[in-house]
């Protein structure tokens, strides 16, 4: 029949999309050592060009009564926090343990963006157990069906975003800003990892997140 | 003999170009508004959306249904006398209604306008149906999940009315729009709200390594670590009766009848529906695929040959687990 | 109490449950003489099967109701799918010297141009639909269960001018689906052509309880109940005023002759509702009593007294 037996279906999320999950992991530690100043304007950014990408999905998610929702990935060190509502969409990272919100959506990274993109529905988010959501569960459908209403590519959304950060690189050198620019350095050879995966650019690139850190500790009393 | 009709849902303007590209000859939609019985948040189309969603269709020799199937609220027949209008001045191919009341008013307001009786009126019988033709001009009814091929069979016989019939997605196993479990549960009903066991009633609670499915006030299921868990949709939970737990209404199972080509089409039956407007793009475009597929195969061989879904379409369909429902006598 | 609560009207809807016809018999003959009720409806509704055993006797019944006053109504099933049943229909609707009430469709067309009542199995949702119902005949609906105040007021005023009386459910189990597949036979491990009648076992309905033990549902065959009992006693001066003058008692293992004297007592301003309403959650006991959908809440909501 059509529907096979559980131990072959090999869900999208199965294949655990461990390249982004990997460049995730360490744009999430450089946006730790880049700090909110330097992260908070990259995702309103990504918010604004999300806007105009998409403005159904953005017109839904304003008409949404003002309210948080929490995602939560178990196998990255951040979570992101999303306020919905008229306002339009705001895009923060947080201590998901230290962090309450409306709803809660929580699972594996590789699950999570799966759901951004449209490849599971707000049905079969129930049917797995890769993913748990608490609190206020239409909330969380309505964030889902916004999204799906959408072609939303992820890595061409961040493309996008990405753009000006290329070009706010050496306008941070001009201040003198090192980590600023070394971060949007970084960010861009992340940008580029994903385009274009191979294993060798991303352990460079993780050496490169490495050298970062040590710097910017270094720096700090 | 002419090929079944594949009627295929969509939620959002990109799940109906899904469905388009994907082979479906018509798609149902409706409007954002409690005037169609998935009156989901974040689902549904504007008037102007509605009238690309139209062009996109026709442009692809498709045609567009206008779902507008849910119970008008008494006082306030505004909104629902709106979308009948509307939809048959965007060009609609067809509504497809429930309500006595509003089939009257389309009947009357736009005797041109093509009318379907939404499987929400539950229309059982030959004599429902007869009523329906000969009162309101319907020209199709989509015949509620709970009859067997043989009764499909004879109402299409008698009646001559064109028959459409769910053979993919989600099983309501009891007679559509007249059912109030969801609002006893909730206060939100599919005949006044355009919803069921609404995601805004669900709360999913974790007690230890299980994981509880609450809807409203009351548990409708219990999930132990690791077992696929399912949406509360309340007449799909596990109760207590004589002592035992059990799915005692309907097992998590999703309705596919594909292996029941031959006889749907022995039975007269003119069109084969999908549920599911509040499933993703990625979802329907599977299905209507392996559909039309099924459907173009069935069309030169005249056997039902079942096709293979993507294996990753196993993961979104409830319970992973598919039954031909009432189709045969054995589901009673 | 005003003088205007005494043309309501009591009305006894039609037995739900799989009785023995012996308990059937007892239960009509003393409905007949000693239940303040206006009208009664007879009449297999919820499974087709059971109709052959009560069919030879539903005429003595009749008899013995319109002899002790009563007006008798016949309701047609609620879910009408095979081509047996459709004949059954046929012919209880051809029977003399009762009313009828229409609970599909199906019966609609037959009744069409003669006047008849409209069961709450049929959607009255609004004013439209009762308009176009009364063009074809309709004298009563009897509205659906899960309807708030709000559409019972629009409804109302509009079925006055048509000469439409309306009715609503005041005591009982709540009717809150219906399906071809039997719910009692699958809970004994059967399906329904075999289903050997276990839904005679349970006067009521079979108790059906969440995971954690809590009532919550009663399963009747092929239709599924409310646990809970719905009891309006202290809601009737309300949907008077709006414009109902019908009210509906479905019966139950209860003393019904007590219950129907509870809702004449309050509608004739003898007993208070709230008091009628506590009396009646004492005979149902822990199932216990609800009032949610008429206040727009969910129905097993249990709101409390309207006059605190």
């Amino acid at each position: 029949m059509l529907i096979q037996s559980h131990d072959e279906a090999a869900g999208p999320s199965r294949s655990g999309r461990p390249l982004e999950t990997a460049v995730a992991a360490l744009a999430l530690r450089l946006a730790r050592v880049a700090g909110p100043r330097l992260g908070n304007p990259v995702l309103d950014r990504l918010s604004q060009v999300f806007a105009r990408r998409h403005p159904r999905a953005a017109e839904a998610l304003a008409e949404l009564p003002a309210a948080t929702v929490l995602v939560d990935p178990t196998d990255l060190p951040s979570g992101l926090l999303l306020r919905l509502g008229p306002g339009g969409l705001r895009l923060r990272l947080c201590d998901a343990a230290a962090t309450t919100a409306d709803a809660m959506v929580r699972g594996r990274f590789g699950a999570l963006l799966d759901l951004a993109e449209g490849r599971i529905d707000g049905d079969a988010l129930f049917f797995r157990r890769d993913l748990t959501i608490a609190g206020d569960t239409a909330l969380v459908v309505a964030l889902r069906n916004a999204l799906d209403g959408e072609d939303i590519d992820l890595l061409a959304e961040i493309d996008a975003a990405a753009g000006p950060i290329g070009r706010f690189g050496p306008k941070a050198r001009q201040h003198a800003a090192q980590t600023a620019a070394r971060v949007a350095e970084t960010l861009s050879g992340l940008r580029s990892a994903l385009l274009r995966p191979e294993a060798r650019r991303l352990d460079a690139l993780e050496r490169r997140v490495a050298r970062v850190e040590s710097r910017v500790e270094s720096r700090e009393p | 003999m002419a090929h079944f009709e594949l009627i295929c849902p969509a939620g959002t303007p990109a799940a109906l170009r899904a469905a388009v590209d994907a082979g479906a000859d018509a798609v149902y939609c409706g409007f954002r508004d409690a005037t169609n019985a998935r009156n989901f948040p974040g689902l549904n189309f504007s008037v102007r959306e509605m009238a690309e969603g139209i062009a996109y269709a026709h442009g692809r020799g498709r045609k567009l249904f206008i779902a507008i199937n849910t119970y008008p609220t008494a006082g306030n027949p505004g909104p629902w006398h709106q979308a009948v209008d509307q939809a048959a001045s965007l060009g609609a191919d067809a509504v497809i209604l429930a309500d006595y009341g509003l089939l009257d008013y389309a009947a009357r307001r736009h005797p041109r306008l093509k009318l379907h009786l939404s499987v929400q009126a539950s229309a059982a019988n030959a004599d429902a149906v007869t009523l329906y033709r000969d009162v309101f001009g319907v020209r199709r009814v989509v015949l509620p999940r709970v009859l067997t091929v043989p009764d499909i069979a004879r109402l299409t016989a008698e009646t001559g009315v064109e028959t459409e019939v769910f053979v993919f997605g989600g099983l309501c196993p009891m007679a559509e729009g007249r059912c109030s479990l969801s609002s006893y549960a909730t206060g939100q009903s599919p005949n006044r709200q355009g919803v069921c066991s609404p995601a805004s009633h669900v709360r999913y609670e974790p007690r230890g390594t299980t994981l509880v499915s609450r809807l409203g006030d009351f548990t409708i299921n219990r999930f132990e670590d690791g077992e696929p868990a399912g949406y509360p949709t309340l007449c799909k939970g596990r109760f207590v009766a004589r002592g035992q737990a059990s799915y005692l209404f309907e097992e998590p199972t999703s309705l596919n009848a594909i292996a029941l080509l031959p006889e749907l089409k022995a039975a007269g039956v003119r069109a084969l529906k999908i549920e599911g407007r509040q499933r993703g793009k990625a979802y329907i475009a599977a299905v209507v695929g392996a559909y039309r597929q099924a459907l173009d195969s069935f069309d030169r061989t005249g056997r039902a040959e079942v096709p293979q879904l993507a294996p990753t379409l196993a993961d979104v369909i409830e319970g992973r687990r598919d039954t031909t429902g009432a189709y045969t006598r054995g589901w009673r | 109490m005003t003088a205007t609560m005494n043309d309501a009207q009591l009305t006894l809807g039609p037995l739900l449950f799989n009785w023995p016809l012996a308990a059937w018999h007892d239960f009509y003959a003393r409905i007949a003489d000693e239940a303040p009720v206006d009208s009664v409806h007879l009449g297999e509704i919820v499974c087709s099967k059971r109709a052959p055993f009560f069919a030879d006797h539903l005429p003595d019944v009749i008899e013995r109701l319109t002899a002790a006053g009563k007006r008798v109504l016949l309701s047609t099933p609620i879910l009408v799918t095979t081509d047996k049943e459709r004949a059954a229909v046929r012919e209880l609707l051809s029977m003399d010297g009762v009313a009828f009430e229409a609970n599909d469709t199906g019966a609609l067309l037959h009744l069409a141009g003669r006047p008849h009542a409209v069961g709450p199995y049929v959607n009255v949702y609004n004013e439209g639909t009762l308009a176009w119902l009364a063009g074809r005949g309709a004298t009563s609906v009897t509205l659906p269960a899960e309807l708030p105040e709000a559409s019972i007021r629009a409804i109302a005023a509009a079925a006055a001018p048509l000469g439409v009386a309306v009715e609503v459910q005041v005591f009982g189990r709540i009717p809150l689906a219906i399906s071809a597949r039997c719910y009692h036979a699958r809970s004994h491990g059967l399906y329904k052509d075999g289903c050997q009648f276990v839904c005679g076992q349970d006067a009521d309905g079979l108790p059906v309880d969440t995971l954690d033990g809590e009532p919550f549902l009663a399963v009747n065959g092929l239709q599924t109940l409310s646990r809970r009992y719905l009891s309006l006693a202290d809601r009737l001066d309300g949907l008077r005023s709006l414009g109902v003058s019908r009210f509906r008692l479905s019966p139950h293992a209860v003393d019904m002759v007590e219950v129907a004297r509870l809702f004449r007592a309050v509608l004739d301003g003898a007993l208070s509702g709230a008091d009628a309403d506590a009396r009646v959650a004492e005979r149902v006991g822990e199932a216990g009593i609800t009032n949610g959908f008429l206040l727009d809440r969910p129905g097993a909501d249990w709101v409390g007294a309207a006059h605190p």
